[in-house]
């Protein structure tokens, strides 16, 4: 939002509210003038830094470029200084601190505290400073000048020191992005008078001769006023004045310039001083630019113009960029004597696309191209140049010729008509139509109120106004939020029906919590070069990525297709500083879709890697140290299963998932790709993120499929009331028979009775013969309808040998 | 076959080593020896019985059943005599309770996801129902549909990430990395008809330069009520009832007129500092939580403008409603202390398990 430096003392002159500059600040930021601070000019001088006067000035008796002042401050004997400043003469009145006084290193611009100082052999009693010591402004070529009129030996906070309230404008109120604006707002909210700045009568007749104004596209110039003065003497502008614009935040130049820039401040509304005897032609025209005009801006650039630019040109060039920079050609100089001064109106959307086609934008562009590119009122045009033709015949001995004015389609002011109800209808407070009328009233709109409507018109500079909501919001902010009672809707609830993916993503993160692993989140976007890291060698994992066409940082620059990185990138960075990690990040992965947005498809992803044990880092009285395995992980995602109540896994498990190691890992494909990877990473891919390589593991899955294979209530199961038979079987396989191929046979073998199966011990070793392994099993019979007869358990016992035995050619040991 | 006497001498010895059996393993032994199904020594004397003459039958079987009982019942006793020996000298030891214990592993909720939940909680306990929707998003919906037009100057609030798509993009639709939640306002009043409430959370992304309090990816919520009488007090209320729960108990809070193009009136809602219990100063100085304004300002809000309603056609005239916006960081921020908002995406396992 456009930011506005109001010094009160500028402020006082509008306005004078029963309050302080304090409590005032607090009354705009509540009525929706946003208050960043206040600040006090002068608050760091104290009582240590007074206005003095130069007494005498004589050379130092060692150093050529030094003097010595004695400067007088109120106190009983005046004090010596040294000084290097060539700007003063005796009887000048300046600032003068004591020593202890606070103030800004010239050099360094660092705050200081005055400490005595041995110049060639003469210690100097304090110091007279300079605007920038001061902390007024930049200005540090000499000792700030001070008006006699001031009294000698007064604190100069008190002589000159300020409040400045700093606010940031919304961009709808242009009107209020000046001193004037905000006083009118503080006169509506404490309904006080204000004041109007002084300004001249324009005549509105101008010799054609000496100048005239033409409008050539009056949608994007739709008025153009211009006065004409001669007897300008170009000088320092008056210090009061250069004193508002430092604290305003601007740099004074000279008064021309400067009166410009005051008004601009003071109004709101942006004007361009031209030396009239550089206009070509006596004429000043409103129109685009030509194809391959140029233009060199008073920043020393040299611009081709664009065709849709629109340009202030005279008879025979663009002399500026209408509305953002003036040019160099018909800028004023030191010998201007007759001025042509400008005020515009422009048409905003054109004005922000001129200035940001020439990278003359936001804080880099000029403080005119940044008010008009608000809409600001052209009723702003006419005070506008009337109060800057008055200052300068003040301040610059300009005498006003003539004046014009083009304004071919005067914009009406707004009105709006509501019912008495809105008000009440829209904030829920009761207030009465007279109520808010009066509220208007003091914000300068004309109202009448009839039975049930109230017609509302706006004032010219207010831009802002169109529908009955910002009547209402007027009143509001006039009345005060405060005036809205507190209460809680009522009426019918609309249906609740949260999306099951969201439930189940907090489910799911529930249980992974649980499990003891940290939830992450990670950014979205991710460096491109990460993606060519996530396979040994470097083929992609996941399809292209979106790009973002304007990032900040390429470690940010595409969407992530893939949580992969991310996590790799998570424990790499983590296991810097500690043995192990366990962690899961569930977010969406972006994956582009032909033609439309991109499929945002929610993922889990789960990383182990480095120790498991012990859980407290080095702490093992309890425990062995060990490495995270690929059975944590699979215990991990099927414990993930069990505890969200998946059903059977949906889709074709497959051994080897991209990125991981080929035969330490598995995917799931449904619907033609990979739902679900887990494994050990690539021991390869490990390595180039300097991670355990063989202590490394990750899964990744879709959660719509894991959803998808999750019923919505689990189904009941009625635990048997009869005994059990317990029993004991090892069963001796070939290596490459898979145990799960062993399981299996045995439920189905004692389907009905086999109530779980346990691997007790996975043997291999002389006892068994080469090639061959043992599984010790415990295989629970039970029966839900009845108690087991010996005979039943051997009946089972023999169809699980013959189906081991003939099956998986196993041999049974006892 | 062992007399009537032999079988008192066998009881007389199994008592005598019952008595003294030092813990229950050497009495369970001892039971063993004497009273063991398959061979104890009194189970061998008892299976005699029935290779005995029936006239010698009673007096046997009264000496075998007379010493296996004595045995039970010296077994019992011993037993409990040991047990209740154990449990005493159990009470008389102490353990050392300032050793570490044997080590869970334990996960912590991220504080974003968990603000996260915590807010659609609160908000879903007034009726708003959580709804989540695109994060790489039209220009339409993140701006146009909001009353932001192209070259609006609002938009510079809104600096945008800009997306190219390998696969080319949807024609003439422009789209971007949406910079608030705002846009699920009007894809959820496209989809449904008022009454209307939702609490919108998700990631959103900006344009900007990222330090201590700015992320240019992060989390923000978004409340929308929509209905024919809902106004300025209830959007008041909801946001009160929802700081109080949130901060707890006394939380004051400030409501002041703000700038949105796509609400009218618009405000910012902001609570008292929790720091410095609103007055900007603590005993260190300056409160750095508020930035010394005694307020933390909690989210945008204000009428939904007309202007959108009437986009996705619902009657201006009919319904109006509010809707509200807030950073997820800022209250989890503020609820953990969290100093440097970049902590939330560095994922530091250090910073993640305090909080
Ligand atoms: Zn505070």
């Amino acid at each position: 939002m456009p930011s506005l430096r109001v010094p009160y003392s500028w402020l006082r002159e509008y306005v004078q509210a029963p309050a302080t500059v304090d409590e005032i600040a607090a009354r705009l930021h509540m009525a929706g003038m946003e208050v960043d601070r206040v600040e006090r000019v002068g608050g760091a001088w104290g009582d240590k830094v007074r206005v003095a006067r130069i007494q005498k000035l004589e050379k130092h008796p060692n150093a050529d470029k030094l003097q010595l002042a004695t400067v007088e401050f109120g106190a009983a004997q005046p004090k010596t200084v040294v000084t290097g400043a060539t700007n003063i003469a005796a009887g000048d009145v300046v600032p003068y601190g004591e020593l202890g006084a606070e103030y800004v290193d010239g050099h360094t611009g660092e705050r200081v505290v005055m400490k005595p100082k041995n110049m060639r052999g003469i210690t100097s009693e304090g110091m007279i400073l300079s605007a920038k010591e001061l902390g007024l402004g930049e200005d540090h070529d000499g000792i700030m000048q001070l008006a006699k009129s001031l009294t000698v030996g007064v604190l100069l906070q008190d002589a000159i020191g300020d409040a400045v309230i700093v606010m940031e404008i919304a961009p709808n109120r242009p009107d209020a992005l000046s001193i004037l604006g905000i006083a009118r707002e503080v006169a509506a909210l404490y309904n006080v008078k204000l004041t109007e700045p002084r300004a001249a009568e324009l005549p509105g007749k101008l010799d054609p001769s000496l100048l005239t104004i033409r409008i050539e596209d009056d949608r994007a110039c739709p008025r153009f006023a211009a006065a004409y003065l001669e007897g300008i003497r170009i000088e320092p502008s008056p210090d009061w004045m250069q004193r508002r614009l430092v604290a305003a935040g601007m740099r004074p130049i000279t008064n021309i310039v400067d009166i410009t820039n005051y008004v601009m401040l003071e109004i709101g509304q942006p004007l361009h001083a031209y030396d009239a005897t550089m206009l070509r032609g006596r004429v000043l025209v409103a129109r685009k630019a030509k194809r391959g005009e140029r233009l060199r801006t008073l920043d020393s650039k040299d611009r081709a113009l664009r065709p849709e630019d629109l340009v202030i040109a005279d008879g025979e060039r663009a002399l500026g960029l209408a509305g953002v920079m003036g040019g160099e050609d018909s800028e004023i100089r030191p010998n201007t004597t007759t001025v042509a001064l400008e005020a515009a109106s422009f048409e905003p959307l054109g004005i922000r696309r001129s200035s940001d086609a020439h990278g003359l934008q936001g804080s880099s562009g000029s403080a005119a191209a940044r008010r008009f590119g608000l809409d600001l009122s052209p009723a702003l045009v006419s005070l506008a140049l009337a109060r800057a033709v008055s200052l300068m015949g003040e301040h610059a001995g300009g005498r006003l010729i003539g004046s014009t004015d083009v304004y071919p389609h005067p914009r009406d002011r707004a009105h709006v008509r509501l019912r008495g109800s809105d008000v009440p209808r829209v904030l829920g407070a009761s207030i009465a139509s007279a109520e808010s009328a009066d509220a208007l009233r003091r914000l300068g709109f004309d109202v009448q109120v009839a039975d049930d409507t109230i017609d509302t018109y706006a004032p010219a500079f207010r831009t802002d106004i169109g529908i009955a909501e910002d009547i209402v919001e007027e009143v509001a902010r006039i009345v005060g939020y405060d005036r809205i009672p507190t209460r809680l809707p009522f009426g019918p609830l609309p249906a609740h029906e949260r999306h099951p993916l969201d439930v189940f993503r907090e489910r799911v993160r529930d249980v992974l919590v649980g499990f003891g692993l940290q939830d992450t989140i990670s950014y979205a976007a991710i460096d491109p070069a990460w993606l060519t890291k996530l396979t040994a060698d470097g083929s992609p994992l996941a399809p292209e990525p979106l790009r973002i066409t304007n990032p900040t940082t390429v470690s940010q620059s595409v969407m992530r297709p893939t949580l992969r990185a991310s996590l790799l990138d998570t424990a790499s960075r983590n296991l810097r500083h500690r043995e192990g990690v366990g962690f899961f990040e569930i977010s969406p992965v972006y994956l582009p879709r032909k033609a439309e947005l991109p499929e945002e498809r929610w993922t889990v992803g789960i990383l182990l890697a480095g120790q498991a044990e012990p859980v407290h880092e080095g702490e093992t009285w309890l425990t062995s140290p060990r490495s995270w395995d690929l059975h944590d992980l699979r215990g991990i995602t099927i414990g993930l299963r069990d505890a969200v109540g998946a059903g059977p896994v949906k889709g074709a498990l497959q051994r080897g998932g991209p990125g991981l190691h080929p035969g330490r890992s598995l995917r799931i494909e449904s619907d033609g790709r990979v739902v679900a990877v887990g494994g050990q990473l690539d021991p390869r891919v490990a390595a180039m993120w300097e991670l355990p390589e063989h202590a490394t593991f990750v899964a990744e899955f879709e959660l719509a499929h894991l959803l998808s294979e999750t019923p919505a209530h689990p189904s009941a199961v009625m635990p048997s009331r009869y005994p059990a038979a317990i029993r004991e079987i090892a069963i001796v396989v070939d290596e490459a028979r898979p145990y799960g191929e062993v399981e299996q046979a045995i439920t189905e073998a004692a389907k009905g009775v086999a109530e779980s199966v346990a691997l007790r011990d996975l043997y291999r070793g002389p006892q068994v013969g080469a090639g061959k392994k043992s599984f010790a099993v415990r295989v629970v019979l039970r029966s839900a309808t009845g108690t087991l007869s010996e005979e039943d358990v051997e009946k089972a016992l023999k169809r699980i040998q013959g189906r081991l035995e003939r099956g998986l050619g196993a041999s049974l040991r006892s | 076959m062992a007399t009537a006497t032999d079988l008192k001498g066998l009881a007389d010895r199994a008592v005598k080593e019952i008595s003294s059996a030092a813990d229950e393993a050497a009495l369970e032994a001892v039971r063993v020896r004497y009273l063991s199904r398959k061979d104890g020594l009194i189970t061998a004397a008892t299976k005699e019985i029935a290779t005995l003459p029936a006239a010698e039958k009673p007096g046997y079987g009264k000496a075998v059943n007379e010493a296996k009982q004595r045995v039970e019942s010296a077994l019992e006793e011993r037993g409990r005599a040991l047990r209740e020996g154990a449990i005493a000298k159990s009470l008389s030891e102490t353990a050392d309770l300032t050793l570490p214990p044997r080590r869970v592993r334990v996960g912590h909720m991220h504080p974003i996801a968990r603000t996260i939940r915590e807010i659609t909680r609160i908000l879903g306990s007034m009726g708003f129902e959580s709804v989540e929707g695109p994060e790489v998003e039209y220009d339409y919906y993140s701006f146009e549909a909001l009353n932001i037009p192209r070259d609006h100057p609002a938009r510079d609030k809104f600096n945008s990430f800009w997306i190219a798509n390998p696969l080319g993009d949807p024609t003439d639709r422009r789209v971007g990395l949406r910079p608030h939640t705002s846009p699920m306002q009007i894809r959820v009043m496209e989809k449904r008809k008022p009454p209307v409430r939702v609490v919108v959370p998700g990631r959103c992304y900006r344009f900007e330069a990222t330090d201590a309090t700015h992320e240019s990816i992060f989390f923000q919520y978004e409340g929308l009520a929509i209905d024919e009488q809902i106004s300025m007090a209830d959007l008041k209320g909801v946001l009160y009832s929802f700081a109080r729960q949130l901060f707890g108990g006394e939380r004051k809070v400030r409501f002041r007129p703000d700038y949105f193009p796509f609400t009218e009136p618009s405000a910012e809602i902001a609570f008292d500092c929790f720091v410095c219990d609103g007055s900007g100063t603590t005993n260190k100085g300056r409160c750095a939580t508020c930035g010394g304004s005694g307020w933390i300002e909690a989210a945008g809000c204000g009428m939904v403008h007309p202007e959108a309603l009437r986009r996705v056609d619902y009657d201006p005239s009919k319904y109006q409603g509010f809707a509200f916006g807030g950073g997820v960081e800022r209250l989890a921020m503020l609820l953990t202390g969290t100093p440097d908002i970049r902590l939330f995406h560095e994922n530091d396992m250090r910073y993640l398990e305090s909080v």
